[in-house]
């Protein structure tokens, strides 16, 4: 049976008062953004020693996102799985919309927004993985437009093509991402096991999201969707996904730890604050163990409340995650003297703290609305949501 | 029209003016190229800090680093910039060690990783080898900050309504900044200010001469005395070099 | 129960006619108040005459009027990036310009076009001597 799309009614009183919501968060944040521009960037909690901070975090969070949205999609695009149609739409659009956040986290945190329209294009760096990363984003972007366009059209040829295509530039983009960390001589930062890191962490959390957003839109619309899609989602796909990123996380610590030069750093970041606690307990136990057994065990894996509270917390362990890889590496200071202890300077040279700003804050809650907004009402604009999602066809 | 042609047309018309706007964008692309004789590859500026003389209590190069380049004084430590500063140290397993007061500041790398990840190139390394900050190009990304292993890369996260040198810019807020030699004194052919000073008070601690010249004072400390520079394992290859370390 | 949400065209006429007047209402009101309110001072902003102890400015004024901004950027990429410096920028547009407000900022503010480069170089007004003296013409 042929799958059939729609756009959502949208005419609901929570429909309205989500987009709204969206919509003020947008629009505050925007706000906050137009007073660090105007004002300094001192009203976030970004300090000479912690640059860069929770919209950075935020940015690879959504640049995360995208590549578990398209994963979603290329089931059907590359691998011909018919029973995944359904879903493609909305993942395509949902991974552009998550780009478009990305870039629009990076935006807001730059100190001269008025000069980043043009300068990073006519004076481009090839060796600077912030030059390189924003042209593999856009061309993501675009080569997302042209896979929705050839879903939209029902091109099967282009379809498979510009599926191929876009999760062969999404695995680029997000080694890209993990390189703007791991080229770089800090301590917890130079790592080639990052960029591997962030994609295996990127496809877990998509993934996760798209379980989320596909079972909350189905269960608001009353559409009919078979509980094995989603349990296969969920327990094939998902928990693949969390292991390959646990694995690689645990070769990256023991490693540090293990090297005499690293182990203080290594330790530090295991042990050593209040990101430790977060690494533990947010991305460890409540990211990474419980989803798994979650999925695991077939009481729990197979019921559909338990498979979207493990991907709700698979999302919020691998938030935890992007704020470890920007914030720890910054607390810690750079080995200047080694064998020796600093007692004292006019600057910050021992670990430091860091705190979010409200502003800040702010700035963060306005992406999202925007990117909220943006999906709210693109479902009901265009044809994304199919009619129903059925396992046998 | 119905909404579905219209959002077509507007689609089309939006994306036309986008590759139209980028197109121009890119033509408007110039690499940053002189005709002009290059002057400035006629030397290589280096530093040796002597911390045998270096007197621990004085702070007279920052103040007049402070003064001469109009840098940035908040009173917090989270915001202060200060382009040469002086950092003590002491032996970690050692309990007689004393505490020794070294002055810290942009080692103006021969291999720059602050211009190696600027995205728009306003870091860049000099043709003399000074390591300085176009603030007309820079976006505030403060990647250059990331990437510095000395912590001697600063950000203008408010601004400084002090303006001690009105004969040199200061920075405005949303520009990163750090020592670049005082290459303005060094275009009148004078000596950057913390080197002048440091000679003014009588400690003359800091050495400041063209690594291209062998008969130029920091040339032959270099060749007769040990002299050591901070994390040369980095690769980085520093300018500044330090007798005592 | 359902209501019916879409509006009518006539109410769709008039928020339509609404959206287009309040969009072109700033353009109308700078067109209306440079033909009537405005005398002919408004119409043209006035800058003020240079130093009269200078002969000529470094380009002629038509080239000036058109490209100051071009050859200021010029000037600053040749000295900033490659240390050449043939022309001075500010420095010696201060020499004869002595005023930013009366000279800089009559087109700029007419034209609301935001002056980025003060808020970092230096750029006084000139003093109560300095401005009498170029009065009395005894420079």
């Amino acid at each position: 049976m042929e799958v059939q799309f729609a756009k959502i009614e949208g005419k609901s009183g929570p429909f309205y008062l989500a987009t709204g919501l969206l919509a003020g968060l947008g629009l505050a944040g925007v706000y906050a953004t137009y007073l660090m521009h105007e004002h300094g960037i001192y009203l976030s909690g970004m300090t000479n020693r912690v640059p860069w901070g929770l919209q950075i975090a935020m940015a690879i969070f959504y640049i995360g996102l995208s590549a578990g949205s398209l994963v979603v999609s290329g089931l059907y695009g590359i691998f011909g799985k018919a029973e995944y149609k359904p879903f493609a739409r909305i993942a395509a659009y949902l991974a552009m919309l998550f780009l478009i956040a990305g870039l629009l986290s990076i935006l807001t945190d730059q100190g001269r927004i008025d000069r980043v329209f043009v300068e990073p294009f006519t004076h481009f760096n090839a060796s600077s993985m912030f030059s390189i990363n924003p042209s593999l984003y856009s061309g993501h972007i675009m080569i997302c437009v042209i896979y929705l366009w050839a879903l939209f059209k029902e091109k099967g040829k282009l379809t498979k093509i510009a599926s191929l295509t876009v999760c062969l530039w999404a695995i680029g983009t997000h080694t890209g991402t993990g390189a703007i960390f791991a080229f770089v001589p800090r301590e917890l930062y130079s790592s080639p096991l990052l960029p591997p890191s962030f994609v295996a962490a990127a496809l877990s959390s998509g993934a996760a999201l798209m379980i989320l957003v596909i079972v909350t839109l189905f269960r608001a619309t009353r559409r009919k969707i078979d509980d094995d899609l989603i349990i296969w989602m969920g327990r094939r796909l998902l928990a693949v996904f969390l292991l390959c990123a646990l694995y690689v996380m645990l070769i990256e610590n023991v490693h540090r730890v293990y090297l005499m030069a690293s182990r203080e750093a290594g330790l530090f970041f295991l042990f050593g604050g209040f990101h430790s606690v977060l690494f533990w307990g947010g991305l460890i136990f409540f990211g990474s163990i419980v989803p798994a057994l979650l999925l695991f065990i077939k009481r729990t894996g197979t019921s559909i409340p338990w498979i979207v509270f493990a991907s709700g917390l698979v999302v919020f362990g691998v938030l935890c995650e992007r704020f470890l890889i920007v914030v720890p590496g910054l607390i810690h200071p750079p080995d200047l003297f080694p064998g020796m202890e600093i007692t004292r300077s006019v600057i910050e040279e021992g670990i430091v703290q860091y705190s979010i700003s409200f502003l800040e804050l702010l700035q963060a809650l306005g992406v999202f609305g925007i990117i909220g907004f943006a999906f709210l009402v693109g479902l009901r604009v265009f044809p994304l949501a199919p009619k129903e999602a059925r396992a046998e066809l | 029209m119905n909404r579905r042609k219209f959002l077509k047309k507007g689609g089309m018309v939006l994306s036309g003016t986008v590759c139209a706007d980028g197109l121009l964008l890119l033509t408007s692309c110039n690499p940053s190229e002189t005709t002009k004789e290059n002057r400035l590859s006629r030397h290589k500026w280096g530093m040796v800090i002597d911390l045998n003389k270096c007197k621990p209590e004085c702070t007279a190069c920052m103040e007049a680093c402070r003064q001469e380049n109009n840098v940035a004084f908040h009173g917090d430590k989270r915001w202060d910039i200060h382009w040469i500063r002086k950092v003590g140290i002491q032996e970690r397993h050692s309990e007689n060690a004393g505490e020794k007061m070294i002055p810290m500041l942009c080692n103006h790398c021969e291999n720059p990783p602050c211009a190696q990840v600027c995205p728009v190139q306003a870091t860049y390394k000099r043709d003399d080898g000074i390591v300085i900050v176009d603030h007309h190009r820079c976006i505030g990304c403060r990647y250059c900050m990331i990437a510095c292993p000395y912590n001697a890369r600063f950000f203008n996260y408010k601004d400084d309504p002090d303006w001690p040198n009105k004969s040199y810019p200061k920075r405005s807020h949303g520009v990163a900044e750090s020592c670049h030699f005082c290459a303005h004194l060094l275009d009148q052919g004078k000596r950057p200010a913390c080197v002048d000073t440091c000679e003014k008070i009588g400690v003359k601690a800091i050495y400041f001469g063209d690594l291209k010249d062998p008969n130029s004072e920091v040339s032959q400390l270099i060749a007769d005395t040990p002299l050591k520079r901070i994390r040369a394992d980095l690769g980085t290859e520093p300018k500044v070099y330090y007798k005592g370390l | 129960m359902k209501v019916s949400r879409t509006m009518n065209s006539n109410t769709k006429r008039i928020v339509v006619t609404v959206a287009v007047v309040m969009i072109l209402l700033p353009l109308g009101y700078s067109l209306v108040s440079g033909a009537f309110l405005g005398t002919s001072d408004s119409s043209q902003p006035f800058l003020e005459r240079p130093d009269p102890k200078y002969q000529k400015c470094v380009r002629n004024t038509e080239y000036m009027r058109f490209h100051h901004m071009d050859l200021l950027k010029q000037i600053r990429e040749e000295f900033v990036r490659h240390g050449n410096r043939d022309e001075t920028g500010f420095d010696s547009c201060r020499g004869c310009h002595t005023s930013r407000e009366r000279f800089c900022n009559q087109c700029h503010n007419s034209v609301s076009l935001n002056l980025d480069c003060f808020g970092c170089h230096y750029y006084p007004e000139p003093t109560f001597e300095t401005a009498n003296l170029r009065k009395r013409g005894s420079r």
